[in-house]
């Protein structure tokens, strides 16, 4: 890298265009005093001329020389190239399962654009993309892509509406920035109550963590009144917080219980929060933060999609993935092996945990994952393997589990859902 | 055996994407370069032999105006040359600039040990755009393409202006259906070519034959002569009768094609002026077919992409095809739903895969391979066969303020069916 590094910095500093530049103008001042010497007194133009000859022609000679440097780093920077990418070849198209499916990549393109707010570049593409749709081009496992684009465009068109879904990342990214900004509570809180049952019936509790952290800005005095609060705002500080709380909390009640509990028990020490044990839920500079992110997730979920940009973990497991991949091509062309199960990539590929979203089930047994063809079965003892091990090892009959002397018969193994 | 997770960045194997990064600028500066030297060989060598020429009849005839005369235009053409090699050290400082901003970019991952490193991320996202940029480069918007590189910052680090270069040329053979642009590519990238044996310009060269008999029976069917016809060939004279344009591609195939050496193609090429474009006789109908410029469009953008040292394909699909197997599990397009990550509860999040974006595209690569299960700690199964993490089963009930001694299923949610905790078994998963 640094020897990289110092070549280009040589181009900038000295092997460039600029001295051979320099060495044209000292021609042209040559000719132009030339000229006017000739200009002033005619008769001394053959000798002039004469003279000019020599040093026209070396400093001519010399604006091609100072090109060497220049074309000595060029060589020097491309052995540095070819010795930085040696054993790092260029993905060939062997690597590319895409191109049969350009619409579809171009859906999750836009779908990217939008979710990361790039709204400008979004509607630029959506509409260059409309005007000049992509060509499908073969494949490994989709050798003839025309065949089946007509699907394909429909379900890219079909479930891919831009404006919709612009409208609802809008949305997210003004509540968002309403948030972590504005420090203003009241459009996420509207959202999470227009929701609240579906919010409710998933288990968050982002509606109440929302309303939380309300109350706090209220109790600390810097939260903004409640409009239908307008009626009290004399009222300041922990009483305005109080009155917040007599109204919000009682839909609350059933399911956090402890929590309001322990902020109305916070009202006792309503002079000095501060010094008192309830200090980190009024004192907590992170539930901004968290709470932005938790909004993110829910509102995302909603739309059924991932909280990050599915493009951007793929692409990145996928940079870390490549030089697995490359080393096992390497491998199978050496020994001339083929690839035998093209449903399962041949080599496992240690990600970082955060990347692991399902449970994963190999059998103890066949060491195979299961499938839906293939579930995972549960064994009266608790023990789990495949249903194909499974099979393989009772025949039918009462067998022992592989794993513990419990005996039992097939019929009581139970299918399970990781 | 490979750990099942490793968190280690080891930055010098992960710049597998990153070779054309790097190999662009330097393909550009070697151009930029070589433009210089011709400019400055080809007017030293005009300028020596006009000042030789200047003296040698200033000495002879006494004519002040017509030396001074030689000489203005002399001094106009060294200012010509050097405006031009202004053009060409500011293109080189542009160039030099962004091969260091590159080299910058690439020194930072360096500087990241960890792949969950939150540098790592800023990395990578940066990585994304350039792979985003690069694909809607190659696919030819380019405008989006400027667009999302301004608006992430990244021009430096991406090669629009060659690439909208590259789609002209290509763009004037798939729709255009013109020779012109590309023999003009070719000549300018001559030299290179004849060492990777290109068959391009002979691809075109041929084409142009193609089309020039093509007019020839057209103008004999017609019976017009003279009918005038555009084509925008270089070098091939328009207009005249069927006869004539025949003619002129005898003489074209002469001078173009003959060289080659393909005497079968050869031979082929000489039956076109027997067979018209309407008489549908293998192989004369598909050397007449327009699907040729298809073929030719694509044949310019590899002879393109590997002279400037581009992968064939564009780098967002090889990531996105590797990433995707890596991630892809039997689960993501399984009838039923998982119950470790989806989208109907909050205990998880979705899964990327299974996310709206990729699961078509997904479901034709192959799903990741692995060795071990990997199962949330202390796993439990409800009496409906789904199995959680008993730690995650809890807060869930708590959140949902399911009744004490109860337990229901995240996934059918609050309206669905509730069970006694003894109901409620450990899992032995190995």
């Amino acid at each position: 890298m640094d020897d990289l590094r110092e070549q280009v910095e040589l181009f900038e500093s000295s092997a460039n265009l600029a001295t051979s530049i320099s060495q044209v103008q000292k021609a042209i001042d040559l000719l132009t005093a030339a000229r006017a010497k000739i200009a002033a007194d005619a008769k001394t133009a053959p000798l002039t001329l004469a003279k000019l000859q020599d040093p026209f022609k070396k400093t001519l000679d010399a604006a091609q020389k100072d090109l060497k440097p220049i074309y000595a780093g060029l060589n020097k920077y491309g052995k540095a190239l070819d010795r930085k990418f040696k054993d790092k070849p260029l993905p060939s198209a062997e690597n590319d399962a895409l191109s049969s499916h350009p619409s579809l990549i171009n859906r999750a393109i836009a779908m990217h654009l939008l979710r990361e707010g790039q709204f400008g570049v979004a509607s630029t593409f959506v509409e260059e993309a409309n005007r000049h749709p992509p060509h499908p081009e073969p494949t490994l496992n989709t050798p003839n892509p025309y065949l089946r684009e007509s699907w394909e465009k429909d379900l890219a068109e079909g479930t891919f509406n831009s404006e919709k879904l612009q409208q609802q990342f809008a949305q997210m990214y003004h509540i968002l920035h309403q948030l972590r900004i504005e420090r203003n509570l009241k459009p996420a809180i509207q959202w999470a109550r227009e929701r609240s049952d579906i919010l409710e019936a998933r288990g968050s509790n982002l509606e109440f963590e929302l309303c939380r952290l309300q109350f706090v800005c209220l109790f600390v005095g810097h939260g903004q009144p409640d409009d239908i609060m307008n009626e009290e705002e004399n009222a300041s500080g922990p009483l305005h917080a109080w009155k917040y709380a007599r109204r919000i909390f009682g839909d609350f009640q059933n399911r956090y219980a402890r929590d309001i509990q322990q902020l109305m028990g916070a009202m006792a020490y309503w002079e000095n929060v501060e010094d008192s044990p309830y200090q980190r839920y009024f004192y907590n500079d992170s539930a901004w933060e968290e709470v932005a992110q938790s909004f993110n997730r829910e509102f995302c979920s909603l739309l059924g999609l991932s909280a990050d940009s599915p493009l951007f973990i793929a692409a990145t497991a996928g940079a870390i993935a490549l030089p697995y991949l490359l080393k096992l091509q390497t491998i199978m062309k050496e020994k001339r092996t083929e690839w035998t199960t093209q449903h399962e990539l041949p080599v496992e590929i240690p990600l970082p945990s955060q990347y692991h979203f399902h449970s994963i089930f190999v059998c103890p047994v066949s060491k195979e994952q299961t499938t839906d063809t293939n579930p995972p079965m549960m064994m009266p003892c608790g023990h789990v393997i495949a249903q194909e091990s499974l099979d393989k090892l009772s025949k039918g009959a009462r067998f022992k589990c592989p794993y513990c002397p419990t005996e039992s018969h097939p019929r009581d193994a139970r299918k399970v859902v990781l | 055996m490979a750990e099942l997770t490793s968190t280690k960045l080891n930055a010098e194997s992960h710049l597998l994407l990153d070779q054309p990064l790097l190999r662009m600028p330097y393909e550009l500066s070697r151009r930029n370069f070589k433009n210089a030297q011709r400019v400055i060989e080809h007017s030293s060598t005009a300028l020596t032999s006009s000042l030789t020429a200047t003296t040698k009849s200033a000495s002879k005839t006494a004519a002040p105006n017509a030396t001074l005369d030689s000489l203005d235009s002399m001094i106009s053409k060294m200012q010509g040359l050097k405006r031009k090699l202004e053009g060409l050290h500011e293109e080189e400082q542009r160039i030099h600039r962004s091969a260091k901003a590159r080299l910058r970019h690439l020194q930072d991952l360096y500087e990241v040990q960890s792949l969950v490193d939150v540098k790592y991320d800023e990395w990578s996202r940066t990585r994304l755009s350039r792979l985003l940029v690069d694909y809607l480069l190659r696919e030819g918007y380019s405008e989006s393409a400027a667009h999302l590189a301004q608006s992430k910052g990244i021009a430096e680090l991406v090669d629009v202006d060659a690439f909208v270069a590259c789609h002209k040329v290509e763009r004037s053979l798939r729709e255009g259906m013109n020779t012109g642009l590309a023999l003009e590519w070719c000549k300018e990238h001559s030299k290179e070519l004849k060492k990777g044996s290109s068959m391009l310009e002979f691809e075109l060269r041929l084409q142009q034959y193609i089309e020039l008999v093509r007019q020839g029976h057209e103008a004999g069917m017609s019976g017009m002569d003279g009918m005038d016809t555009e084509d925008g060939m270089n070098g091939v004279s328009v207009g005249g009768g069927g006869e004539t344009k025949l003619v002129e591609a005898r003489a074209h195939a002469k001078k173009y094609l003959s060289t080659s050496g393909d005497f079968e193609l050869l031979g082929r090429a000489a039956g076109l002026l027997a067979y018209r474009p309407w008489d549908e006789v293998e192989p004369y109908a598909s050397l007449y077919s327009p699907a040729r410029w298809t073929h030719l469009a694509t044949l310019f953008l590899s002879t393109h992409h590997t002279l400037y040292s581009l992968p064939p394909r564009p780098l967002l699909h090889i990531a996105l095809s590797a990433g995707l197997s890596a991630l892809k599990t039997p689960a993501c397009h399984s009838a039923y739903t998982s119950s470790s990550a989806n989208a109907s509860s909050s205990s998880t999040t979705v899964c990327p895969i299974c996310s709206t974006e990729l699961n078509e595209l997904a479901r034709n690569v192959p799903y990741a391979h692995h060795t071990k299960s990997i199962v949330e700690n202390d796993p439990v199964v409800l009496p409906n066969g789904r199995i959680y993490g008993s730690e995650r089963l809890r807060v869930y009930n708590e959140k949902v303020g399911t009744e004490k001694g109860w337990i229901r299923d995240p996934i059918s949610g609050v309206v669905g069916e509730k069970w006694r905790d003894n109901e409620v078994r450990k899992v032995y998963v190995m």
